[in-house]
């Protein structure tokens, strides 16, 4: 079911990679080719989706490096490997990274890897909150909803072009973070991350409550106008939850939300 | 004693938020459903939002203190003024924080869509972020200590 997923991210993915331009690369040839080695296999190995993610993970710590503190990067990894283990995707080697940012924003890397930002973690209450937002990201992940990211230079290594050009496809992977996903991929991962977050046993509130945060802050401020590019707006999301999981948060909306476990464990963050 | 107050009552102010009732609204004197009702509150009433509890937010509405349930919130009430930009906020943040991180001299700076375009990889920091990494077991004592209990639930249909 994954793998169809990925097939399918790839050819809708493609369209709108054709209109990109790299220098000195000749990316719908490239494109062509990894699309040809992915019909034929009709499936992109986990490995490579592992590999390929450690590549565009190298990439985005080149924009922002980690906040340089073991504690709160280890309290992140908690949280997001405990979510982990509620998904369908367990067996992933699962990292997490807070990033030494002040812009507020979160990336879901293909593989199993998610950064957030300084400045998201800054804007947090609580455990549940950050639950909220890593279950979130995991369910991009799983959902393949990032995979035309990846898809193509998947495609491309497993074609055996050259190395040079494998870093410019993840360059490209990398910047198309500055893009964007589907909106509907997004209230979708919306949905099931809160799902994640209730077999986690945390309030099912979190994510409600960041994306209120979020909602009350100036889609002009520089520090969220890339998330706020990239994302469907926050009232928006808000609204999509209200109508479509309201049972889900109230069942489990008295779950802990670790306020103080949070404050004690991020304060290097604060 | 009073400085206990002070640091009891601060992180309820710091919270303190501009917000609008999206629609017609029961102040309700608890976080709950059936709790009893301090008043209504008409669509787009300004209120100010203190905490939150499970799907419910602590209001300070003028009919008086009460709880609302949290979707029916925005934050930024109507006509208020939202927090501008032009850096300054940035700003606060170094100074609040002191620590200067990539961010040096301008509100700008750190990670914005130049920055991904023209990222190079960082083997050393991706290496920093394997060493983080932690196991499932030690995750579940994690969860336990946090009371965390994981149990079953389906993914709406």
């Amino acid at each position: 079911m994954n793998r169809l997923v990925w097939l399918i991210a790839l050819l809708i993915g493609a369209p709108a990679q054709a209109q990109f331009k790299l220098p000195d690369l000749n990316i719908n040839k490239l494109i062509d080719t990894a699309k040809g080695v992915v019909k034929a296999t009709r499936e992109i190995d986990e490995n490579e989706e592992i590999a390929i993610g450690s590549d565009v993970a190298a990439r985005l710590l080149g924009a922002a490096p980690l906040m340089n503190d073991l504690r709160v990067q280890r309290y992140v990894n908690n949280v997001g490997r405990w979510l982990a283990t509620q998904s369908e995707r367990p067996d992933l080697p699962w990292h997490f990274g807070v990033m030494d940012a002040p812009q507020l924003n979160a990336f879901a890397v293909p593989g199993g890897t998610i950064f957030i930002t300084r400045g998201l973690l800054e804007k947090m209450h609580s455990e549940a909150e950050l639950a909220g937002v890593l279950s979130h990201d995991l369910k991009a992940i799983q959902k393949g909803a990032l995979a035309h990211l990846s898809a193509g230079a998947a495609g491309a290594a497993l074609s055996n072009v050259n190395s040079e050009a494998r870093n410019k496809l993840v360059a490209f992977g990398t910047e198309m973070y500055s893009r964007g996903l589907d909106k509907g991929d997004e209230f979708e991962a919306d949905r099931l991350g809160v799902v994640i977050a209730a077999r986690g046993g945390y309030d099912t509130y979190g994510l409600p409550a960041v994306l209120q945060s979020l909602q009350g802050m100036n889609a002009k401020d520089s520090a969220v106008a890339l998330m706020f590019k990239t994302h469907p707006a926050p009232g928006e999301r808000l609204d999509t939850l209200a109508a479509k999981m309201q049972p889900v948060l109230d069942s489990y909306s008295s779950q802990p939300q670790l306020r103080e476990r949070f404050a004690m464990e991020t304060k290097a963050a604060r | 004693m009073r400085l206990l107050i002070l640091a009891l009552l601060f992180p309820l102010l710091a919270h303190a938020e501009p917000a609008t009732v999206i629609r017609a609204t029961e102040l309700k004197s608890a976080p709950a459903t059936d709790a009893s009702t301090v008043a209504q509150l008409a669509e787009n009433a300004a209120v100010e939002a203190l905490e939150r509890q499970g799907g419910w937010t602590r209001v300070k509405a003028a009919e008086g203190e009460g709880w609302v349930k949290l979707l029916a919130l925005r934050y930024g009430g109507p006509g208020s003024a939202k927090k501008g930009d032009t850096g300054i906020a940035q700003i606060f943040n170094v100074a609040r924080t002191g620590s200067s991180g990539t961010q040096v001299t301008t509100g700008v700076r750190g990670l914005d869509e130049e920055k991904l375009a023209n990222a190079q990889p960082n083997p050393a920091e991706l290496e920093k972020l394997n060493h983080f990494a932690v196991q499932p077991a030690a995750a579940a004592g994690f969860a336990a200590k946090g009371k965390l209990s994981a149990h079953e639930v389906e993914y709406p249909k």
